[in-house]
């Protein structure tokens, strides 16, 4: 409990058509890898945004380094705190256009963190090289691959030395010869201890990579395993039938 | 009298645009129906109508306006309605999905305007506006119904005085199309120069 990093309880959220999340509750430790599967529609992009604010969730709270949030009505100065101390890497990236690769590593170290211009570019260029990047911090995103984009948008969510970085889908936009390359910039980012929360429908990456798997659906956790235990001996009987019509269509 | 009108009044205008674009894009409550007012009965109704309520209509109620700063009022808030529905389609054409990047890399509202969203709209707004821009240096000629003096008002007083109104007429007709022509060199070149982010 002690490094309990993360932990939300009783999320719930909505939209016209009906409930969306229902209950959803969640525990990280610091420095887990836990990779969030579920059928498309389960509400995996949606629980993922309420828990960064990105969408404000019906009812819901959340405790995040010691600190309590409500995840339905927070305050402005308790967004930017989280804000400060996470990173969100989204499935179209979402790169600042007219902006290089590194002026969108460095875009929120100069204008949130106010940090001098001569020093976020030294770390621009170290997180760069980090994901394999060095000399593309001239390139703009419209010069870059789908890979390549994914990737600097990973360097720009490291860049204020987070706690945590979420990522929904990070590779399912990506042509099936470009994932392996972000794939493995987030596996380095997991032997680094960084704490990672990802929506994923990369069962190698969530068979490898990830220390627990929760299966998401209908806005519900059916069944939540450390990695190992879940693909070889899950509990829950739609689990298993989940798990073979992925398996099947690999 | 014609490149100044045409210069200070797209000025202005732009500012008026920049305002009333970003106020219905950040849908500021109030604000925005105001700025919908606003670009729905200036886009309503005919310029010359407008030059004639504020020179000639105003006076009725005690608000006497000089021949041209009347005309520099009337231009701007008649550019700055259609320059305004110019920029905020252009706004609404950023993808937005870079505002939610922007807010949690910890930036505030404003400074996504500011810094990302805002530069490429006007980017994507450069060609209409330049265009508008041209469209205006020819409607300045309207002002003469005022009384302002600008290129069209002087011919008109030189045709009296010498009888030649083909000539002159053409004259003064092929002196706007220098004018025009030169704006769409250097909007050319503006296009250029801005190109797109990259490739
Ligand atoms: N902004 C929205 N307005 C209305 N309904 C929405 C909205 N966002 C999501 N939904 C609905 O909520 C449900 C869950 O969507 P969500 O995107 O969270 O699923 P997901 O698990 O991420 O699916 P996928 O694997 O396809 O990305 C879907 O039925 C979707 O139609
Ligand atoms: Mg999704």
């Amino acid at each position: 409990m002690a490094d309990d990093l993360l932990r939300v309880n009783g999320l719930s959220k909505s939209f016209g058509n009906g409930m969306v999340i229902q209950d959803f509750g969640l525990s990280v430790d610091k420095g887990d890898v836990i990779a969030i599967l579920g059928p498309s529609g389960a509400g995996k992009t949606t629980m993922l945004r309420c828990v960064s604010f990105l969408e404000r969730a019906d009812s819901g709270t959340m405790i995040f380094d010691g600190k309590e949030y409500s995840l339905s009505s927070p305050s402005r100065h308790d967004v930017l705190e989280f804000r400060k101390k996470t990173g969100f890497v989204f499935q179209n990236y979402n790169l600042f256009l007219n902006r290089t690769a590194l002026g969108n590593v460095t875009e929120g170290l100069i204008v949130a963190r106010k940090m001098s211009r001569k020093d976020a570019e030294e770390k621009g260029m170290e997180l760069l090289s980090r994901v394999g990047l060095q000399d593309k911090g001239n390139s703009y995103p419209s010069e870059l691959s789908g890979g390549q984009q994914q990737r600097v948008a990973i360097a720009r969510a490291m860049a204020s030395d987070p706690l945590m970085i979420f990522f929904d889908e990070p590779t399912s936009a990506l042509d099936p010869e470009l994932t392996g390359e972000v794939l493995s910039v987030m596996r380095k980012l997991a032997e680094d201890g960084m704490t990672m929360l990802v929506v994923t429908h990369e069962m190698g990456f969530a068979r490898n990579v990830s220390d627990r798997v929760v299966f998401m659906e209908e806005g519900k956790v059916v069944e939540e395993a450390p990695s190992e235990k879940f693909f070889s001996s899950p509990e829950k009987e739609r689990t298993r039938e989940f798990l073979s019509t992925i398996m099947n269509q690999n | 009298m014609t490149i100044p009108l045409t210069v200070i009044s797209f000025a202005i205008a732009m500012v008026i645009a920049v305002v009333t674009a970003l106020v219905q894009f950040a849908g500021i409550r109030g604000l925005k129906e105001l700025a919908r007012f606003y670009v729905w009965v200036v886009r309503g109704t005919p310029l010359l109508v407008q030059l004639f309520v504020v020179f000639y209509g105003l006076p009725n109620i005690g608000i006497l306006i000089d021949p041209f700063p009347a005309a520099v009022l009337v231009f701007s808030i008649n550019e700055g309605a259609y320059s305004a529905e110019t920029i905020r389609a252009a706004l609404e054409a950023v993808p937005r999905g870079q505002m939610e990047a922007g807010e949690c890399v910890g930036m505030t509202y404003l400074q996504i305007i500011r810094r990302i969203v805002l530069p490429q709209a006007l980017r994507i707004a450069f060609p209409p506006l330049s265009n508008s821009l041209i469209a205006m240096v020819k409607d300045t000629s309207l002002a003469a119904n005022i009384t302002v003096t600008e290129m069209f008002m002087a011919t008109q007083r030189i045709v009296a005085r010498t009888y030649e109104p083909l000539a002159l007429y053409i004259e003064v007709g092929i002196i706007y199309l220098i004018f025009c022509t030169v704006l769409t060199k250097l909007q050319r070149v503006g296009e250029k120069r801005l190109g797109t982010y990259g490739r």
